[in-house]
Parts: C-alpha cells; sequence; structure tokens
C-alpha cells in the first residue's frame, strides 16, 4: 500500500543520485582512477589501484548475477547483453576512448571527480566530451557511427543466443540449463579476480583500497536493482510495464559519458517537455556532489585551470576521443569497465580490453615524448 | 634544502609529472636529491607509491604557495 503511493521516477532518479554520491565520495577517497591504474602499471610497476579496480568488477560480477540468478531484475534486456554484438564499434570506440582519457588526465568518471574537487579544468573536459557524445548518439558523428562502425556485427540472435552474455554462450554451447551455466561462469571468474586481487599482502592490509573496491562494486549492483525492479512497473499512461526514468528506457546501471551528453540536453533544451531527468543525468550529478563533499570534509579543493596551451591542446583532444569512443563503444570505464562487465557481456570484454590497449600505448608514447625532451 | 635536479611540472595533469620524474630520476646518480613541483592535486598520492615501489626516497612532501613540492633521493 505504502509502496504504491511513491512514485517509481522519483525513486529512479534519488537513486540513481544516492548511488552515484556514495560512488564519487567513495571514489575520491580510496583515489579510485582508471587511467591512474594503468599509469601506476606502466610507470612504477605497482598494481594496487588495478587491484581496486579488478575488486570492484568481481563484487559486481557477483551481485550482478544474483540479481540474475533470482529473477530480481530482467537483465538480458539490458543494452550491454543485447544480442548484436557491434564489435567493431566496440573495439574503435574502446581505443579511442583510451587514447581521449590519457590525454584528458582520466576518464569521465574521474573528470566529474576532479571537477567536485575543483578542477575548472575538467569541467572543460566534461563539456567538449558531452558535446561529442551528443554529436555521437544524434548529430555528425552519429551518422559516421551509424554508417561505417555500428553495421560490422555479427548477430548471436540468429545462432539462437538470447543475449551475448559469457553465461548464455555457455548454455548454448554445452546445452547447460541457462542458471546452472550463469553459475558455472560466474563463479569462477569472481573467484580467479578474488585470488588474484588479495594475493598481494599489500593490498589486502590497505583497508582504503579494500573497502573501496568493494563498495564501489555494490554501487553498481545497486544501480541494477534500482533501475530493474524497483524502477519497473505499469507505465499509468500506457498501462504498459516500462523501465521509469532512464535515458535507454531499459535497466541501466552506472554509466558516464552519454548521461554527460544527456545532462546537456536538458539544460539545453530545458522547456521541451519530452525531456526529463533521469537515472543517468542524476548519477552523474551525484558523482560530482559525491566528490565535492569529500574534497570539502578532507579540505582538498582547490580551484584548478589550464596550465598551458598544449595541456589545453590535450585535454580538449582528449575530450572529444572520449565523447566519441564512450558512445561507440557503448560506454566508458564505468559503464562498461564495471556495469557492462557486471552483465558477462562479451561485448563488454571487447571494449574494456581495446580501452586498456589505447591507453597503455599512450601511456608509453608520453613516457617515450618524454625521454626525448 | 639542497636538491641536485629541479623539476617544474606544475600545470601538467596526471600522468604526465610521474612521467617526467621518471624520466629525471633516471638520468642522476644514485645519492642524488630531485625536487618536484606540482599542480596536479593526484600527485601526492603518485609520488608515495611511486616511492614505495622504486625504492627511491621520498624525502618530503609538503604543499607550498599553491604548489606541492616533493624531495626524491636517488636509490
Amino acid at each position: 500500500m505504502e509502496a504504491a503511493a511513491v512514485d517509481p521516477s522519483a525513486l529512479v532518479i534519488g537513486g540513481g543520485f544516492a548511488i552515484a554520491f556514495v560512488f564519487g565520495l567513495v571514489a575520491a577517497k580510496a583515489n579510485f582512477c582508471t587511467m591512474g591504474a594503468l599509469s601506476d602499471i606502466v610507470n612504477m610497476g605497482h598494481w594496487g589501484r588495478m587491484r581496486m579496480w579488478l575488486l570492484a568488477i568481481a563484487v559486481a560480477v557477483a551481485g550482478t548475477t544474483a540479481l540474475r540468478w533470482g529473477a530480481q531484475v530482467d537483465l538480458a534486456k539490458a543494452v550491454p547483453l543485447r544480442p548484436s554484438l557491434s564489435w567493431l564499434s566496440l573495439v574503435f570506440g574502446g581505443l579511442l576512448f583510451g587514447v581521449g582519457m590519457t590525454l584528458a588526465g582520466g576518464c569521465a568518471n574521474k573528470n566529474l571527480l576532479r571537477l567536485g574537487g575543483g578542477s575548472v579544468r575538467s569541467l572543460v573536459v566534461l563539456v567538449f566530451m558531452g558535446l561529442a557524445a551528443y554529436m555521437t548518439l544524434k548529430g555528425l558523428f552519429a551518422q559516421w557511427r551509424v554508417t561505417w562502425l555500428d553495421p560490422v556485427r555479427v548477430d548471436l540472435g540468429a545462432l539462437g543466443w538470447a543475449d551475448q552474455s559469457l553465461a548464455t554462450g555457455a548454455s548454448r554451447l554445452l546445452g547447460l540449463e541457462p542458471r546452472t551455466a550463469l553459475a558455472a561462469v560466474a563463479a569462477p571468474v569472481v573467484l580467479a579476480l578474488l585470488v588474484f586481487v588479495f594475493k598481494d599482502r599489500r593490498f589486502r592490509v590497505n583497508g582504503v583500497q579494500v573497502l573501496g573496491g568493494l563498495l564501489l562494486g555494490l554501487t553498481i549492483v545497486a544501480g541494477w536493482y534500482v533501475t530493474g525492479h524497483l524502477g519497473y512497473g505499469e507505465s499509468p499512461e500506457t498501462l504498459e510495464n516500462v523501465f521509469f526514468a532512464t535515458n535507454s528506457r531499459t535497466l541501466e546501471s552506472l554509466s558516464l559519458v552519454a548521461p554527460v551528453a544527456y545532462s546537456l540536453e536538458l539544460l539545453m533544451l530545458w522547456t521541451d517537455k519530452s525531456l526529463r531527468l533521469s537515472f543517468g543525468i542524476a548519477s552523474a550529478a551525484g558523482l560530482v556532489a559525491g566528490a565535492l563533499v569529500h574534497a570539502l570534509a578532507a579540505r582538498t579543493f582547490r580551484w584548478e585551470g589550464f596550465g598551458s596551451i598544449s595541456d589545453l591542446r590535450n585535454h580538449l583532444l582528449g575530450a572529444l576521443l572520449m565523447g566519441f569512443g564512450g558512445v561507440t563503444a557503448m560506454g566508458c570505464t564505468v559503464g562498461q569497465g564495471l556495469s557492462g562487465l557486471s552483465t558477462l557481456a562479451i561485448g563488454s570484454l571487447l571494449a574494456v580490453a581495446a580501452i586498456v590497449t589505447g591507453s597503455v600505448v599512450t601511456l608509453k608514447v608520453l613516457l617515450w615524448q618524454a625521454g626525448r625532451d | 634544502m639542497h636538491f641536485d635536479k629541479d623539476l617544474d611540472a606544475t600545470g601538467l595533469a596526471c600522468p604526465l609529472p610521474i612521467v617526467k620524474t621518471k624520466k629525471a630520476l633516471a638520468a642522476m646518480a644514485p645519492g642524488q636529491v630531485l625536487r618536484v613541483r606540482s599542480t596536479d592535486p593526484g600527485t601526492a598520492h603518485d609520488m608515495a607509491a611511486f616511492a614505495e615501489q622504486t625504492g627511491h626516497a621520498l624525502l618530503s612532501s609538503a604543499e607550498e604557495g599553491g604548489a606541492f613540492v616533493f624531495l626524491l633521493k636517488v636509490a
């Protein structure tokens, strides 16, 4: 009775803000940064931040699999799991995103965190990234994407796959019952990640990073639950079951590139009543708010701008590459690197591998350039 | 405090301060001290991890006049 009184849209939007607020607070405190994790490995052989990311992935996979296993959410409807595998878009977009995030001082997530910490530079990066992302969703870049990239795909649906999860593949190929296949695939993945993460003693005793990875992974699970369970129900207008207040009109978890574009769209076209606040837009705002609260509490807030013309040039180029790459690869280091991977989607593995490759190559080029100066 | 080489990484964003620090240290002799100045708030974390991992000693880490200043002794 009481539950019926709560507007599902408000629940999804409020939930998105709250979940991302926790993410922002934790990520700022634990210095979570995917590009930084790769830089630590390339430049100093330090795997601490990578272990935190991998722990978050393990927790996200375990929790999301549990939601699917218990039929709490219809995960097969999520965008990363669509049976059409647009591998060229995922790989090409991922590579460009990886290059972009290394030039722009971090990915979309890191720039939202930096904005909360007082970086005006990150605000500029985010606006440019949002513009490029919007152009890739609906503008000139979208035409290129739809003409040349997206059509290069493998239609797994034609092979009888209901979705592109590794578990669905195992179920089809080995003839396993879907829930058995889900457990059989997810359990070894989670276990292997946990073993790798915790075999390092320095990581084990680093409470901030352990707790950080744990909480970040849980926010991804919470995102699926809020949009896919609490936010799923009968629309009062059409009397059909719908997912409330998500831009993709299906269940979502945290993702940051397209939501920044939708945030700009909403602000610019505010009087268009068909546009509304969404889970994604609220989560972009929540992330900044979480980082801001952390910066104020830890007294680390400080205004930051561009250092030089080359700094400006690198950041703007990085922002454009992240906007185009993030939408083309259907997600960033959070959208694919946590939310996507949590669904065990084959496409998310491709996208993340491409992001990592693009970033590592760029890091090596930067190192080589520094040697020539 | 005395230092043998000065690296100005102000205005640079992660990962450039660490990249330039790594390159600068590689050209120095054991026992020499490198001073690094940076304005990226993430550098403090990076320098600590870098010193821990590479064995170079982080002699000091302070904030002076709007910049973060680090002294690293080559291992």
